[in-house]
């Protein structure tokens, strides 16, 4: 995040040079970019990160002196802690240190979901756990929306992803009420035009997808899961063309999708039996792919890609190794087929980089990845 | 409205929306505590401790495994899901311990003023080695007893010597609350919330 406020200060000044952006405009872009400095983002991370610690102290002085209080009192004490960190959130709010006030609910929702537990404690409630973390991320998504918390909607989301993971059996058993769930929260997001939603939200829809791999057709659906990523794949490339306004969506959801595609295919090649052949066949689509996703990365100044692109290939690469060692290829030859494959990698990656930079200045940008 | 008194009603609905939640989930309890008609069940030994949840027993009962002849047919089990709803209807031996006498999928029609019914959910169903019928093991929302600090260790030799006895308030939909325990003939219960 620093980084790309410095590299777009420097980017203004050459505008400004350039004759691009006026001396008029330069000074109050200069002017916003600080307002939006890192101090203020500091500072509310910070007050995240006290709330957080503040309710753990909280809880755990509840629960150390539990057998002292009288079981109304504890109640009351659990009720007052949730009514302190909202009316914490109005207190900031209305001073103008919103900042401050994420901090606040996030508090309070901690608070909501340990009373959650402690009641059940008191009562000896045995219900089931998920009801409990259902209940505890309605509440977040509530709370998200109605006070247009982000920080809210992302505790929801989390707490969705535990929930799902709770409900879900092995194998077979897909917990699909994630889907409503996950739409409603990402609904939230995208009303707060909130971009690192964007991420949560991709995050949480990948690990469902691939997490279908290994619960669906007796765990064996991960042919399913590629199909599903390579489609998105399709949508995120046909949005980014047609629709580039919304590249803040299309863009992440593209590495997401590769990512999805990645999992599945790492388990079709070393978590399934394979034959030879197959094998064969899926690591050179893979490595087709991972090298695609590298050229398009470039191409387009897509970070996200590029990264992905070259994790994958060190761990399809270190993957293959442990899978051949010792069976189809001595492993002094696996070395010398793999430094040869990644030696013509590396000449055509060479030569990719070339050709961009003959026409846009693709290397210098790559250069700086 | 000014946006800041906007902010403070919204968040004061939020918060009367969660404290409402949290207190009706006590506040049900404590009515089921006090209304619900109160049985004592066998409370058969099972592992103990959790490691989130601090100290506290598991409890397993007679009625946690019931044959699935009790439904009145052989292939009662053969399509139960997990997590299906089930009703137990429970009798009262000479000796004063509660037993299952069938096993319905809705709460039966007509109960003798002498039963109990209670609902709980199908944990699984399943035939163990020769048995002619299959086996429904049913969880009721009644299985752990949180204890004070210390007095675990006591309690668990209580189950173990077959010494325990749970008690229990059923209320009119078959819903189950853990009261409190009977050890050795002598009544723990919890105090009074107020």
């Amino acid at each position: 995040m620093f980084g790309h406020g410095k590299r777009l200060r420097e980017d203004i000044r050459r505008w400004h040079r350039e004759g691009w952006v006026t001396a008029n405009g330069e000074t109050q872009i200069l002017q916003e970019l600080s307002r939006r400095g890192s101090g203020v983002s500091l500072a509310s991370a910070l007050g995240i990160l006290a709330s957080v610690l503040l309710a753990f102290a909280l809880m755990s002085f509840v629960a150390a002196h539990w057998n002292e209080m009288s079981r109304g009192f504890r109640l009351s004490l659990l009720l007052s802690l949730v009514a302190a960190g909202y009316a914490a959130a109005g207190f900031f709010e209305t001073r103008g240190r919103e900042i401050f006030s994420d901090a606040a609910i996030l508090f309070a929702l901690a608070a909501f979901g340990a009373s959650i537990m402690l009641i059940s404690q008191m009562f000896h409630i045995d219900g089931s756990p998920p009801d409990g973390v259902l209940a505890w991320w309605l509440g977040a998504f509530i709370a998200g929306v109605l006070l247009h918390s982000n920080a809210a909607l992302a505790l929801a989301m989390v707490l969705v992803v535990v929930w799902t993971g709770m409900e879900t059996d092995f194998p077979g058993g897909v917990h699909w009420p994630f889907l409503p769930a996950w739409a409603a929260i990402t609904a939230g997001f995208a009303w707060h035009r909130w971009t690192p939603g964007v991420y949560i939200s991709g995050l949480a829809l990948t690990g469902f997808v691939v997490s279908l791999g290994y619960l669906l057709g007796l765990g064996n659906w991960h042919a399913g899961v590629a199909a599903i990523g390579l489609v998105a794949i399709i949508a995120a490339l046909v949005a980014s063309k047609l629709a580039p306004e919304y590249d803040a969506v299309s863009a992440p959801a593209l590495g997401f999708a590769i990512a999805t595609v990645g999992c599945a295919s790492i388990a079709l090649q070393f978590f399934e039996k394979t034959t030879t052949s197959e094998l064969i066949l899926y690591a050179a689509l893979t490595l087709a792919g991972l090298l695609a996703a590298i050229g398009y990365g470039l191409a387009n100044h897509h970070r996200g890609a590029i990264w992905l692109g070259y994790i994958g290939f060190s761990i399809e690469v270190l993957s293959l190794y442990w899978k051949t060692v010792g069976t189809i290829l001595d492993t002094s030859l696996f070395f010398l087929v793999a430094g040869l494959i990644v030696a013509g990698l590396a000449f055509m990656a060479w030569r990719l980089a070339h050709r961009f930079d003959g026409s846009n200045g693709g290397i210098e940008r790559g250069a700086r990845i | 409205m000014s946006k800041s008194a906007k902010y403070w009603a919204a968040l004061a609905a939020v918060a009367l929306l969660q404290i409402g939640f949290l207190a009706k989930m006590a506040f049900d309890r404590v009515s089921l505590i006090k209304s619900g008609r109160e049985i004592a069940l066998q409370v058969i030994p099972i592992d103990p401790r959790d490691i989130f949840r601090g100290e506290y027993v598991i409890l397993g009962y007679d009625i946690s495994q019931i044959p699935a002849s009790k439904g009145g047919s052989e292939n009662f089990a053969e399509d139960l899901q997990r997590r299906t709803l089930i009703y137990v209807t429970l009798k009262q031996g000479a000796d004063g311990v509660w037993t299952a006498k069938e096993l319905s999928r809705d709460y039966p029609k007509t109960v003798a003023p002498t039963d109990v019914v209670m609902k709980g959910y199908v944990r699984a169903a399943f035939r163990a080695g020769n048995d002619t019928f299959d086996t429904v093991a049913i969880r009721y929302g009644i299985e752990s007893y949180f204890v004070p600090e210390g007095a675990g260790k006591a309690l668990e030799q209580g189950v173990q010597d077959k010494k325990i006895q749970a008690l229990v308030a059923v209320g009119s939909d078959g819903t189950a609350a853990l009261k409190g325990l009977i050890v050795g003939g002598e009544r723990h219960e919890d105090p009074p919330l107020l």
